[in-house]
């Protein structure tokens, strides 16, 4: 008897629930993903608090609430890239031809993949924004934290695209380098740690055509002001179209495992 | 209808490197073909290539009715595969691990609960379902990994070298669970380096030797082709080797006789017997402290066709 239905329902969220099953059985698996971030948040705060004085921050007075979102998006970035480092790891250990004999199709595991990077990205950032309230940052309100969810997801999920492409290329976890270099320049290349106007012309220019710059900005908003769409549109626009961007050519390296 | 057919496989890798130089294959519905080779002979690839994770690059092979490189996603759906590797996550239980194919299988999560308990039943896991597979030994990682390969009943099962490294104890549990497949009429695309685990269970036997297939045929038919059968001869002290193999002549030709042994001859008739060798020796007033009939072995067929002799077959018959 062989089974003769097309049912891909299930996968998603049957590879997304194996590795959140890791953090479960392993909870010490999640620690460097909170602390990285959350250390970075803080000691930057604590080295350049005074720098809200600068013309360009607009009379903010507390510098973590702008880095705050910084970390949210290195933390999103971080878990992408740990994603991109289990596969690579699957791979190596023959797990992921397992999932290549499936007859399930190519995009489905991706995306059964790159949902549990959505997934685990809640918990880094959840942590960060409860540090940050700790630390005086003001409550954004739910809608924003709304959005930034959803934001830190799609990026999270454009990170693990990145590191399911090294992988996938690479086919070892030696190219973990790779993955997380991807993820840390496309934060870094941004006004992360200081306003558009403060920043030199180069990076200023590449911060203006840099996709994840806009993503920044959305989920920035809410820490810093108020909530507004027309900061909340061009986040989403740019984090789907990076999104896009990354699983097209993921799902291309996915397709081509048997050549 | 042939459940694997290949013909004219190839694949060259990049670099030029061609790793499968153009092999025909066939195996009938339910048939376990046994397929053996040194390292670096093939042998991987070739299985690689029937089960879908690589295209070929020459040739065509069709699997339980689709063709590998054009209706690959029907091929899955109808092969079962456990790899050499028992790739399994260690941080699960084999009941989830066997739920999670099933659902890669595109089964419903009941559908995949039920086949789980069965399939551990079966395998004898049951009571180590609910434990992390991580605290499994090789020979319940192999039995588990046999299982998930069968969770959606296929018709084509590809195992490879599915008893290396296992205990007997454990790769007899792995032999009576693909006997009972054979009952079941499943047709089993066995790649072992044992050639014991090849003579006792495959009905036919391909042997890959630098990508080409240098031999195929029952087990008992390569073994025939190989030569025939001789007897081994020990002479007990003040019987001369000479006067014996005179006597066992009309049995056929002599032989350089193995080491410890007296006289060797390799027999003209197979179907002649010890006890024709014994009469002879009697008859000449010859005596025997011990003789033994030789029959060649799936290792001299593998010799014979290959220039050297299979890695694990020493270490199988070791262990014995």
């Amino acid at each position: 008897m062989s089974n003769e239905r097309t049912n891909d329902r299930g996968v998603v969220p049957a590879l997304a629930r194996r590795a959140l099953n890791e953090l479960l059985r392993v909870p010490g698996a999640a620690v460097p993903g909170i602390l990285a971030p959350t250390i970075f948040m803080l000691g930057l705060s604590a080295v350049f608090g005074n720098v809200t004085a600068l013309p360009g921050f607009d009379g903010l007075d507390k510098y973590m609430a702008f880095v705050l979102p910084v970390g949210l998006l290195q933390g999103a970035g971080f878990t992408g890239a740990a994603t991109g480092v289990n596969m690579a790891r699957d791979i190596e250990q023959g797990w992921f031809d397992r999932l290549l004999l499936a007859p399930v199709r190519r995009p489905v595991l991706l995306a059964g993949i790159v949902a549990s990077a959505a997934l685990r990205t809640l918990i880094p950032a959840t942590a960060l924004i409860c540090v940050g309230l700790l630390f005086g940052v003001k409550f954004p309100g739910f809608l924003d934290l709304l959005i930034v969810a959803l934001l830190v997801m799609i990026v999270a999920s454009a990170s693990a695209c990145w590191g399911a492409i090294i992988a996938l290329r690479f086919r070892t976890q030696q190219a973990a380098p790779l993955m997380q270099i991807g993820s840390f320049m496309a934060v870094l290349f941004t006004a992360a740690y200081a306003p558009m106007a403060l920043l030199q012309p180069w990076l200023k220019a590449i911060a203006t055509v840099n996709p994840v710059n806009y993503v920044l900005t959305g989920v920035r908003q809410g820490f810093i002001g108020s909530v507004s769409w027309a900061d909340t549109w061009p986040a989403f626009v740019a984090g789907a179209g990076l999104l896009a961007l990354l699983a097209t050519f993921a799902i291309r390296g996915m397709s081509r495992t048997s050549d | 209808m042939a459940a694997i057919k290949a013909s004219g496989l190839e694949r060259t890798f990049k670099g030029g490197i061609k790793a499968v130089r153009g092999i025909d294959i066939e195996v009938a519905e339910g048939e376990i073909y046994g397929f053996l080779g040194p390292n670096g002979a093939g042998k991987t690839t070739t299985v690689r290539m029937l089960v879908t994770l690589l295209k070929p690059t020459g040739g065509n092979a069709v699997v339980a009715g689709f063709d590998v490189a054009h209706d690959a996603s029907q091929v899955r759906r109808r092969i079962g595969v456990a790899l050499q590797e028992a790739a399994l996550d260690p941080l699960m239980t084999g009941r989830e691990l066997i739920i999670l194919q099933a659902t890669l299988q595109g089964m419903i999560k009941a559908e995949g609960r039920e086949r789980s308990a069965e399939l551990l039943e079966r395998v004898g896991l049951i009571n180590a379902s609910d434990r992390r597979v991580g605290g499994y030994s090789g020979g319940m990682k192999r039995r588990l990994d046999l299982a998930m390969a069968l969770v959606h009943s296929p018709s084509v099962l590809f195992l490879d070298e599915p008893t290396t490294g296992l205990d007997p104890t454990s790769r007899f549990a792995i032999w009576d669970e693909v006997d009972r497949l054979r009952r079941e009429g499943t047709t089993v695309f066995l790649t072992t380096q044992y050639l014991e685990e090849a003579d006792q269970m495959a009905d036919r036997v391909g042997i890959i030797a630098d990508g080409l297939i240098v031999a195929e045929g029952t087990p008992e038919a390569l073994k025939a082709e190989s030569g025939a059968p001789h007897i081994e001869v020990v002479l007990d002290q003040g019987s001369s080797a000479e006067a014996a193999e005179r006597s066992l002549a009309p049995l056929g030709e002599p032989i350089p006789a193995g080491e410890g042994h007296d006289v060797a001859i390799r027999l003209s008739d197979s179907a002649t017997g010890v006890a024709d060798a014994v009469r002879l020796l009697d008859e000449s007033g010859l005596s025997v402290a011990e003789i033994e009939l030789v029959r060649p072995s799936l290792d001299d067929v593998f010799m014979e066709k290959t220039g050297r002799r299979l890695e694990g077959a020493a270490t199988a018959a070791d262990e014995q």
